[in-house]
């Protein structure tokens, strides 16, 4: 089954530009929403099964619920589009060749939750995403889809864009928050759990990642029943998974949830470069664990990769072949935690520092036989014993290279070099 | 060197900050301005920026330091940005690191440039994986790098900054 | 209000109470490091993780409130583990600089790793350096990034209770360090809270850094006599070993939590306002004056000379500087013995300050003296310092005596001290350090500091609070209360003051507003003036005249 539904009409000359947009039915979807009662909207993106593809994978109708009805405070919804997740990049072409998908969806989010206000976070690399969805922005303010009065339904929205500056952390929703209210994105202590009662600026606030909300006018224009009927059991619709590493055809690729990752590799993204085997995939980021070549049948959705031992996370799926050192990957990606971990809980900081050293060593070849125990060690005890899952998404990974490759670690420690590339 | 922002640029950061439901939460966009304006974000910027949004300098210098994007000392013409996360790694990104070092003429694999020119930076996923291995080049993404891609590049360089421009076409 | 088990034992505890608060309720230690209950919570630290029933992950003490039914453990062997695992994630970048470190002794790292660490060392990797290793970064403070666990405390103390934000966390990850901003100082009125707060070695402080280890010092409860804040403190002393800090005794003053005046803090200047005590211009023995110089006499000689010049003098020749610096106890035998036995009149103990104090609305009080309100209660504000001057610059006063004040530099007019301190015929100075007024004298008594006796001063709020002798007086010196009790007997009186409870239990039949109070009743807390026991409260409230008890 084919089916494309935010990134259907990415190739369209100038679909970033309103007109264009609008051609191909673009804000058809708001008018239906604004007709309809706000709680009917959330109710609707709730039935549709819509979960958060940011990488929780929580159903974003129900995070929409969690707002307080009646409150005397602002609200506000802030989007996720720190996209930093190694492998992702999914968003990117979300924010570049489609803002206006995205704007609509958070004009009807907006609307639903009864929120005037919402700002678009985009990570400070992003910079041509961030001209075109500013661009989008205005367009979509001089045509009255933004400001007061939307479409004459007397609802009311601005946004804002924001430029991040560079830090992972700030993709964790709570680290965004900080962020965007002008500090170090250092998570907030949970509960509460969610940002729902107390957000941006101590108010209530929906945070969505970038594809989530691109989905919404598709769940509205096309209702909850067909969306929930592609995908999964529980996660409904597609999901653009972002493919690289060595495959023959990287980039993005929008499928039902629970696609087989064999499918993923071997129909839509050209195959193995040079026709080698695989050897492992990394299904969702690179926090997610690593699945070898005995998992190519996993279907791709939040609870198939979970049943499979690794995670939905953010769709970006890394594919190595049989010429990739694991000790390698392992060590690359310990290094990507130690540098981003923002600092503040202990087991993080000092963790991620530590495993990520013994792990060069090992790959030097320099290493002794404990230091493989001792990482896994250090890796299992930065574990849920910190604010936010950084640490736990840094010791995820790692640990599953330690175990799934064990040979590989302890052929670097005793041979001081590498089986797989030599040398 | 007296720090300020030239009116027109004080108008731009009214608006910037005239935006937010606090002053505060404009600081990272107000450096970003700030960095465009003086090059780069010096002890005497941050405190500028702290009078101006009426912060401590501390929590001024708190974000500078915290994110990767703000320059703390001047940059060269071209800020050059490697990836060498994992996509960009598998894919060959050391190599790449050794010629773009060798035709721009740094010896120590990052930092800045003798002439001045160039500043490079090993920076972590800049989510192009697809491109792998590639680079940004002030503010434009280029990849997938190959070396001779990375000479044709370098070659056409002007001094100065590459610009996204959106409106191009 | 919740009912929760902590390690088996069930307690109550006030609404929004952590678990580290209530922990410590049942006898229950939970180690923490950033967690500091009069600053915000961080949760960085994350040693108070323990284990509560039901919950899927180990939770931090200092975040978590209590709840209704809530089961606590806070030593199973998964709680153990995670501190020794945290322990030990605090101690790989930690240098070993303990042998050398000024905080050892009363380091939590080392408090903790001997109580829950113990552990192989299996850190093969180069230590993290930092940028600045014993460095100064203010007037009062000493830095080392390196020692510093990133808890905060300090930063937060900053932001939250001096609202100076000197203090900054930069860069991040491993590479994180506390620091002030480039080229500027930690300076502010609180500063010196910053190092009792750090529960490690990184902040110092450059006062007492090096002058002796702690586990040399010995502690006293003591009240500040820097203000008329009264801010509750402890005084650190060492009386074994003069070869340490030139042989000073009393090395540092440190805050005592009480939440009614100072809570866990005290302002720079009374921190570092003891030196005094151990100065070289304290005054060791009572001198006279004979044959136009100062001697050096015993105490006896020296009181039958002060009774004698007093004797000599007729009530209104009589003049008494009292002091605030004076405990209650001690202000109360002055108005006995000069106002009540001898009939002076020109008595007062207010000297005008040279120039108003610092003050803020926080701790520190425009008024330099810790007990103006006892003072003003006892009755001692008779006459004015000036017109007690103006009496003596006129030759109307034949005797003088002065407690404590210096009364050159102070808000006097300076022609008016002179023509006073030169024109009075007997100058008699009691007090425990010289100055420019003790050198007028011709009769000097060497009195105690606060440090040196026992009494109690009333703050600016009317709270009465006790001081603890922490050390002996220096040399010869005498509590004023003794002195007076002596000076009172060579006077021919029958005193026989044993102490001052015995003094504070005339005072407080005496004095209406000490009406009540007892040491007992003081504690360690103070209580204020006008209190009412529980029991007569309740009564008063029956017959709704408390409202009419406390307006007196």
């Amino acid at each position: 089954m084919s089916i494309k539904i935010t990134t259907k009409n990415l190739n369209i000359p100038n679909y970033n530009r309103l007109s264009v947009y609008r051609e191909h039915g673009g804000y058809e979807a708001l008018k239906k929403a604004l007709s309809m009662e706000p709680a009917a909207v959330t109710d609707e993106v709730k039935r549709s099964n819509l979960v958060g593809l940011g990488g929780a994978g929580f159903p974003a109708g129900v995070k929409w619920g969690f707002i307080p009805k009646d409150t005397p405070k602002a609200k506000y919804l802030v989007v996720n589009g720190d996209e930093g997740e190694p492998g992702t990049f999914k968003d990117r072409y979300l924010l570049e060749f489609a803002p206006h998908q995205l704007i609509e969806g958070m004009i009807i989010c907006s609307y639903a939750v009864g929120i005037h206000k919402a700002y678009i976070y985009i990570r400070g690399e992003y910079i041509r995403q961030i001209k075109i969805v500013r661009r989008a922005v205005e367009e979509a303010q001089e045509a009255g889809l933004l400001g007061e009065n939307i479409l004459g339904s007397g609802f009311n929205l601005d946004i804002v864009v924001h430029q991040g500056a560079g830090a992972y952390i700030c993709g964790e929703e709570t680290g965004l928050i900080e962020s965007l209210e002008g500090k170090k994105g250092f998570p907030r202590i949970k509960p509460p759990f969610f940002p729902a009662a107390i957000g941006l600026f101590g108010c209530p606030t929906v945070i969505n990642n970038v594809e989530t909300l691109s989905q919404v006018p598709h769940v509205i224009a096309n209702g909850a029943e067909w969306f929930a009927s592609i995908g999964t059991e529980k996660n409904g619709g597609t999901r653009v998974f972002a493919v690289s590493g060595h495959v023959r055809k990287p980039g993005i690729c929008e499928l039902p949830m629970g696609v087989p990752l064999r499918e993923l590799i071997y129909e839509h993204c050209g195959g193995m470069r040079d026709d080698r085997p695989v050897k492992a995939v990394i299904p969702g980021g690179s926090s997610s664990p690593v699945l070898t070549a005995d998992h190519l049948d996993t279907k791709m959705d939040f609870v198939g990769l979970r049943d499979a031992g690794s995670m939905g996370g953010s769709g970006a799926v890394v594919v190595m072949d049989d010429t990739t050192c694991m000790v390698d990957v392992c060590a690359n990606i310990a290094r990507f935690y130690a540098h981003e971990s923002c600092g503040q809980c202990t087991p993080c900081r000092e963790g991620t520092g530590w495993v990520s050293k013994i792990l060069d060593r090992i790959l030097a070849g320099n290493a002794r036989p404990e230091d493989v125990d001792n990482a896994v060690r250090v890796a299992k005890n930065m574990m849920g014993r910190t604010i936010c899952l950084l640490a736990d998404g840094a010791a995820m990974p790692i640990l599953s290279y330690l175990t799934k490759f064990r040979n590989e670690f302890d052929y670097h420690v005793e041979h001081k070099c590498c089986d797989v590339k030599g040398g | 060197m007296a720090v300020e922002f030239p009116p027109e640029v004080k108008r731009e950061f009214d608006e910037l900050v005239a935006k937010y439901e606090q002053t505060r939460a404009a600081l990272l966009p107000v450096l970003h301005l700030a960095q465009r304006e003086f090059g780069y974000i010096s002890p005497e910027v941050e405190e500028y920026v702290a009078g101006l949004m009426e912060l401590p300098p501390t929590k001024v210098h708190e974000v500078v330091t915290f994110y990767t994007l703000y320059h703390k000392t001047q940059p060269g013409k071209h800020v050059i940005r490697l990836c060498k996360t994992l996509s960009c790694h598998l894919l060959g990104a050391h190599t790449i690191k050794d010629h773009l070092c060798r035709k721009i003429g740094l010896e120590n694999g990052h930092g800045t440039t003798p002439d001045g020119r160039f500043t490079l930076e090993l920076v972590e996923c800049l989510g192009a994986c697809e491109f792998a291995p590639m680079m940004q080049v002030d503010e434009r993404y280029y990849g997938p790098l190959t070396p001779e891609k990375i000479d044709e590049i370098i070659d056409g360089l002007t001094d100065e900054p590459v610009v996204e421009n959106v409106d191009e076409g | 209000m919740p009912t929760l088990t902590i390690d088996g034992i069930e307690v109550t505890v006030p609404d929004k109470t952590n678990l580290i608060e209530a922990a410590k309720m049942v006898g229950a230690e939970i180690p923490h490091y950033c967690y500091h209950p009069g600053l915000s919570v961080a949760g960085n630290c994350r040693m108070c993780l323990v284990e509560i029933e039901k919950a899927p992950k180990l939770a931090i003490g200092c975040f978590t409130p209590c709840q209704e039914g809530m089961v606590v453990h806070t030593s199973t062997e998964k709680v153990l583990q995670a501190r020794k695992d945290v322990l030990e994630f605090l101690l790989i970048n930690h240098p070993l600089d303990c042998p050398v470190c000024d905080q050892a002794g009363e380091c939590w790292l080392q408090i903790y790793y001997m109580k829950h660490g113990q552990y192989e060392s299996r850190m093969m990797e180069d230590k993290i350096k930092k940028h600045k290793k014993a460095t100064a970064i203010g007037p009062t403070v000493t830095l080392d990034q390196e020692r510093c666990i990133l808890c905060a405390r300090c930063v937060r103390f900053c932001d939250e209770i001096s609202k100076t934000s000197e203090l900054g966390i930069f860069n991040r990850g491993n590479h994180a360090e506390l620091d002030v901003f480039p080229g500027k100082e930690l300076n502010n009125k609180y500063s010196g809270n910053v190092v009792d707060i750090c529960p490690v070695g990184a902040l110092t402080d450059r006062d007492f850094r090096f002058q002796c280890r702690v586990w040399y010092l010995d502690t006293q409860d003591s009240i500040c006599p820097g203000c008329s804040r009264g801010c509750n403190i402890q005084v650190h002393y060492n009386l074994d070993r003069p070869h340490h800090a030139e042989g000073r005794r009393v090395l540092r003053l440190k805050p005592r939590f009480n939440p009614e005046v100072n809570k866990y803090w005290i302002c720079d200047e009374g921190r570092y306002g003891y030196k005094f005590i151990d100065d070289e211009s304290r005054i060791l023995m009572p001198q006279v004056m004979r044959n136009g110089g100062m001697e050096f006499v015993s105490w006896d000689e020296a009181l039958k000379a002060s009774a004698e010049k007093i004797k000599a003098s007729i009530p209104e020749e009589l003049g008494v500087l009292a002091s605030p610096q004076l405990t209650n106890e001690e202000l109360y035998l002055i108005r006995k013995l000069f106002v009540e036995e001898l009939g002076a009149t020109q008595v007062e103990f207010r000297v005008p300050p040279k120039e108003e104090g610092y003050s803020d609305d926080y701790l520190v009080k425009a008024d330099k003296n810790p007990n103006t309100k006892g003072a003003e209660e006892i009755g001692l504000a008779v006459g004015s310092a000036e017109e007690i001057l103006k009496a003596a610059a006129e030759k109307k006063l034949s005797a003088l005596v002065i407690f404590v004040h210096n009364l050159v530099n102070s808000g006097l007019d300076d022609s008016l001290v002179k023509a006073a301190l030169e024109g009075v015929e007997t100058l008699i100075f009691i007090g425990s350090n010289f100055s420019d007024t003790s050198e007028k004298a011709n009769v000097i008594l060497p009195s105690a500091t606060y440090a040196e006796k026992s009494g109690t001063f009333a703050n600016s709020e009317g709270r009465v609070q006790r001081i603890h002798e922490a050390v002996p007086p220096l040399g010869e010196s005498l509590p004023e209360w003794q002195i007076l009790n002596e000076l009172a007997r060579a006077l021919g009186l029958d005193w026989d003051y044993q102490g001052t409870e015995h003094i504070f239990a005339e005072l407080a039949k005496d004095v209406p507003a000490f009406a009540n109070l007892t040491y007992e009743i003081l504690g360690d807390q103070g209580q204020t003036l006008g209190y009412v026991p529980p029991a007569e409260e309740e009564a008063l409230v029956e017959h709704g005249e408390l409202e009419a008890v406390r307006a007196t």
